[in-house]
């Protein structure tokens, strides 16, 4: 489990705790928010679900650094891992979440390499044809992040309110 | 009740020696600002109606009315800056010396009862203001509102800001930031930069690349103004009608005027409308904003100030995430802040191909 995700959990159960039960008069209410405390605090412990999304934002990461590797034949690029960085099945969402990181890493080196003077100089239409890829890719992966994000509620969050008005 | 505002430390009397409590309790500070009201007023203050609002992510603001025999009833507004809340550490001087400068101008604030920097009495950065009466639109959602009138309100919204930048910044606190020999331009993009860089952040390719295309195509402003740095629908009360005061001056510098128009038209501000406060066509605005202000707008400039709006709204998710998992500052609104990160990105990512 990642150290944000424990965090989260720590940070909704002190939410719940400072905020809600001393604001509540109400014995169910506080029941039900002690329950779901409880459960919070199981979650933590068994939690592991973020390895399959993440393992497919490394997964893309490495088709981007093999099609990288092809098109930058012949220049002087900084460095490309090699492919495939995760092998068989992986379920430890920790050091899967570190190699994405480092993944992203290596990436943002090679898009400021990319669009970078030394790379235009040495091959013009390679060096945009490498920046197109790697923008696109990140993007993609961004996708997958946006595919587990739930829909915003920055209004009630911001405003405090009970219902919320109409998302647009 | 002064009427003018007063720095903690310009009144005469026992102010506590430096405290600086790890978090903000609301018990604390309540019991600490009767002594601050009722040392500045000259008359023993008891604070009612305390209470803690939701309104803004940084600094945490507390409604309440401060009671004394001599004065009365006056409703106000605390605001203190959290030792480890978004922006942190936390200085009330571009609030200060906006609601000074302002005061009396054609742009409403509310008016500055006392300040402090230091931390002393209540325990960390503060300031206190007026209350004013109204309501603050919500910025994020489509509304009910009858559009007339939220035209009528979007009109005063650009006229104040064509306000705002007529004002010779030579003539406030604030022309001490046109020193330096860096543009003060590229100084706040170099400032976001760096906050991004931080080892504690998440790492975003497209943000590095897009902060350094930032710097490096930064266009040179038509003039350098005061710019508010967060004018947007929601930072601002109005009341019958009128926009009676604009609010949340944290991030107030001197700067391109550009700035302020495109975070305003960003439609994360204007409940996902490519409209501000989904009423008034961009062309309008810009139009609108040309003949009150007497500045050229750039299309060239717009373009580069909205991919920058999305930069800097990135960079102010990251900080928030910081806030909540390194320096442990309980608010979960700023947890949940993170996952705006990716649909952000990809917004800035189409944005800087439109700016270059």
């Amino acid at each position: 489990m990642s150290a944000s995700f424990e965090r989260l959990i720590d940070g909704i159960i002190d939410a719940l705790q400072s905020h809600v039960v001393p604001n509540s008069d109400d014995d169910f209410v506080r029941g039900q928010v002690f329950s779901a405390i409880y459960a919070l605090n199981g979650l933590k412990l068994a939690a592991d679900w973020k390895a399959g999304p993440l393992l497919e934002q490394v997964r893309l990461q490495d088709d981007t650094f093999a099609a990288v590797r092809r098109l930058a034949d012949g220049m002087i690029h900084p460095e490309i891992p090699t492919t495939p960085r995760v092998q068989g099945d992986t379920s430890d969402a920790t050091a899967i979440e570190a190699l994405r990181d480092d993944g992203d890493r290596q990436l943002g080196q090679l898009l400021l390499w990319a669009s970078g003077e030394g790379a235009r100089a040495a091959n013009r239409d390679a060096a945009t044809e490498i920046e197109r890829l790697l923008r696109r890719a990140i993007c993609d992966q961004l996708k997958i992040e946006l595919a587990t994000t739930p829909k915003s509620m920055l209004q009630q969050i911001a405003g405090g309110e009970r219902e919320g008005g109409v998302q647009g | 009740m002064p009427e003018v505002a007063k720095r903690s430390d310009d009144v005469p009397g026992a102010a506590p020696n430096l405290v600086h409590p790890a978090v903000v309790n609301d018990d604390a500070v309540r019991t600490a600002l009767a002594q601050h009201m009722s040392r500045i007023s000259g008359s023993r203050t008891e604070i009612t109606s305390f209470g803690r609002k939701s309104s803004g992510f940084s600094w945490t603001t507390y409604a309440f009315v401060a009671r004394s025999a001599l004065g009365g009833d006056h409703k106000l507004i605390l605001r203190v800056g959290p030792p480890s809340g978004l922006f942190a550490p936390y200085s009330v001087l571009p609030q200060v010396h906006a609601l000074q400068a302002l005061a009396g101008s054609g742009v409403p604030v509310p008016a500055l009862v006392s300040s402090a920097q230091d931390g002393a009495e209540i325990g960390f950065p503060f300031f206190i203001c007026e209350h004013i009466e109204g309501d603050v639109p919500a910025p994020w959602a489509a509304s009910e509102i009858d559009p007339n009138h939220k035209r009528a309100i979007a009109r005063q919204f650009i006229e104040i800001l064509a306000s705002l930048h007529r004002i010779n910044p030579g003539a406030t606190p604030f022309a001490s930031q046109a020193q330096g020999a860096d543009r003060a331009e590229q100084r706040a993009i170099a400032g976001w930069r760096a906050s991004l860089a931080r080892p504690t952040a998440r790492y975003y390719p497209l943000l590095d690349w897009g902060g350094r295309w930032l710097h490096n195509n930064c266009p040179q402003p038509p003039c350098r103004t005061i710019v508010h740095g967060d004018y947007r629908i929601g930072n601002f009360i109005e009341h019958s009608g009128r926009i009676a005061a604009i609010l949340d001056w944290e991030l107030t510098h001197l700067g391109d005027p550009h700035e302020d128009l495109a975070w305003a038209m960003m439609p994360t501000f204007n409940a996902r409308s490519r409209k501000l406060y989904g009423v008034l066509e961009r062309a309008e605005v810009i139009d609108l904003y040309q003949r009150a202000s007497g500045i050229v707008v750039s299309d060239r400039s717009l373009a580069f100030y909205e991919a920058y709006a999305l930069y800097q709204a990135a960079a102010i998710q990251m900080c928030a995430v910081r806030a909540f998992e390194v320096d442990r500052f309980n608010d979960m609104r700023l947890a949940v802040m993170a996952s705006q990160m990716p649909s952000i990105v990809r917004a800035f990512e189409r944005a800087l191909e439109a700016a270059a």
